[in-house]
């Protein structure tokens, strides 16, 4: 690519992004059932991850019902633009991330309902993190600590804040991120989606690269891998699905001791029109002068 | 076998058994039963056998020991019994009072509090103005709110001043870039700033950057008034109030 820095800028749409993703959820190495979801919907580049709460088999009632919600609003919102939005809109927002904060909004009224509505379902709660692929703008909702990590150029960097309270006091200057990593108190949540009536959203909007990397993934995953190890894995394997395998082995590796969820999509570059007919032939002329800029 | 249950929010943290040793009770990591909060103290209580019964002595805890809501210097526990330190509690199970020979009980691996948890908008308010209070590494100002800036000194970029407002800031030429170099011959995507909890860091994109003159080795923490070099172009990285 830096062969071609010479040319003029490209606009967003006139070279598209090829997308290659995949995805796996494991129990884990102590518990006994899974509470964690995911989502993969290919034709509309949406990626979700829920992590559910509540005891008895109800945090996967809870991360189900948010994920299918969730899905399901996007879907509609997308054959349908005018269909009703939840929530306040804000300005600078992108069409797509008004639909994902009204889909997070939705998904918190229904697990809250339907843990208002049984009894042995009280407590449930889940968290919930998509990302929304639109042209070379990711959107992203997010509730709880579930993560978003974009890898660019061999840097991995969180796109996402943890609504945890050690993550809070990092924040705030109280803890050190190392005194959090060694809390216990990881695993108390600021919020989450359906434990109230009303919750707050985080929404992100992101420029994306060709070759960027992006993973979403559960606490299961950070606290028994450490960021330089995600990388690596992510770094070393460029399939995604078996990246996600990959990443799952590694917990499970690291004491497994929660539900892991990895979601890994490859933004790989589908050069178009005079562009690639350019590179292409550079290709071919390589031998000859190698010179992608000679014409 | 008597043993000690911390509890918080009424999920259990740990359970440590009352042997012939004092269970020591405090905040520091090498007390029996940690207490991982800043409103306890680091050595803050002590429960032991003394005569065949169950004692709870304070340490001159700051904020105090409460035995069933009554604060208390020194009292003897009962079976079902609280003992609260901060918002945990501690639940007494005095059951076979006798003393077990001392065991190395200690030093196992603390759990963590295996369901996850959310607090309730109350609690989570308490604890962290609590937690601010006690704050020993007090740079801590809730009132005065901090602006994270970028301020270009040299070189072409679409504005001469930028308000980091995103998980994630890129610089380069590219539409998609939040800082946009001006100029033909300058990268796509030079450099990148994330927004983590405990701060700002640079890292690279296809160019390394230099801070305060020197190349980063890999994901730099920003300060107040760093410089930043990439791609010809000059920054300065700034907190404002």
């Amino acid at each position: 690519m830096q062969g071609a820095s010479g040319l003029p800028a490209r606009l967003p749409g006139e070279c598209g992004l090829q997308i290659v993703s995949g995805g796996a959820t494991d129990v884990g190495m102590v518990r006994t059932n899974n509470e964690d979801c995911f989502r993969i919907v290919p034709s509309l580049r949406l990626f979700v991850v829920s992590d559910g709460m509540g005891g008895e088999a109800h945090g996967e009632v809870a991360s189900a019902l948010a994920v299918e919600t969730v899905v399901k609003h996007c879907l509609e919102g997308t054959e349908n633009p005018a269909a009703p939005l939840l929530g306040e809109s804000k300005p600078g927002l992108a069409p797509r991330s008004c639909r994902l904060m009204s889909a997070l909004y939705l998904a918190n009224q229904r697990v809250f309902q339907s843990a208002a509505e049984h009894t042995e379902q009280r407590g449930m709660g889940a968290t919930l993190t998509a990302a929304w692929i639109d042209e070379l703008t990711l959107s992203i909702g997010h509730v709880g600590d579930s993560r978003v990590y974009l890898l660019r150029t061999g840097v991995l960097q969180q796109l996402t804040s943890d609504h945890s309270l050690v993550a809070e006091q990092v924040r705030r200057g109280i803890l050190t991120a190392s005194e959090a990593e060694s809390s216990t108190m990881q695993n108390v949540l600021l919020r989450a989606l359906g434990t109230q009536p009303e919750v707050e959203i985080d929404m992100e909007q992101v420029g994306l690269f060709p070759n960027d990397v992006l993973l979403l993934c559960s606490d299961g995953l950070t606290r028994m891998a450490t960021e330089p190890e995600i990388a690596g894995a992510l770094q070393s394997e460029p399939d995604p699905q078996k990246a996600a395998e990959k990443l799952i082995r590694l917990a499970n590796e690291g004491g497994g001791v929660d539900n892991i969820t990895a979601v890994v999509v490859a933004l790989k570059p589908e050069p178009k029109g005079w562009f690639s007919w350019l590179r292409r032939g550079a290709h071919k002329s390589a031998g000859e002068n190698g010179s992608p800029g000679g014409h | 076998m008597a043993k000690l249950s911390l509890m918080f929010e009424n999920k259990l943290v740990k359970e440590v058994p009352i042997g012939s040793r004092p269970v020591r009770i405090g905040r520091s990591p090498d007390n029996d039963l940690v207490v991982d909060n800043l409103a306890v103290s680091n050595d803050h209580a002590r429960v032991y056998f003394d005569s065949g019964r169950l004692v709870v002595e304070d340490r001159g805890s700051l904020n105090g020991t409460f035995v069933n809501d009554l604060r208390v210097e020194r009292a003897t526990l009962h079976d079902g019994d609280s003992i609260w330190v901060g918002k945990h509690h501690i639940k007494v199970d005095a059951i076979g009072d006798a003393p077990l020979p001392y065991q190395s009980a200690r030093k196992t691996a603390a759990p963590m509090i295996n369901e996850t948890m959310v607090l309730d908008t109350k609690v989570r308010r308490e604890m962290l103005q609590q937690a601010a209070a006690m704050g020993e590494r007090t740079q801590f100002a809730a009132d005065r709110i901090k602006v994270p800036t970028i301020v270009v000194l040299s070189g072409k970029t679409d504005h001469k001043e930028y308000i980091l407002t995103n998980k994630l800031t890129t610089i380069g030429r590219s539409a998609m870039a939040t800082i946009k170099l001006r100029g033909w011959f300058k990268p796509e995507m030079a450099a990148q700033i994330n927004q983590r909890d405990d701060g700002y860091y640079v890292g690279s994109g296809s160019k390394i950057p230099a801070v305060n003159g020197a190349p980063i080795p890999g994901p730099t923490k920003l300060r107040d008034g760093d410089l930043i070099e990439v791609a010809g172009i000059r920054l300065n990285f700034i907190v404002r109030e």
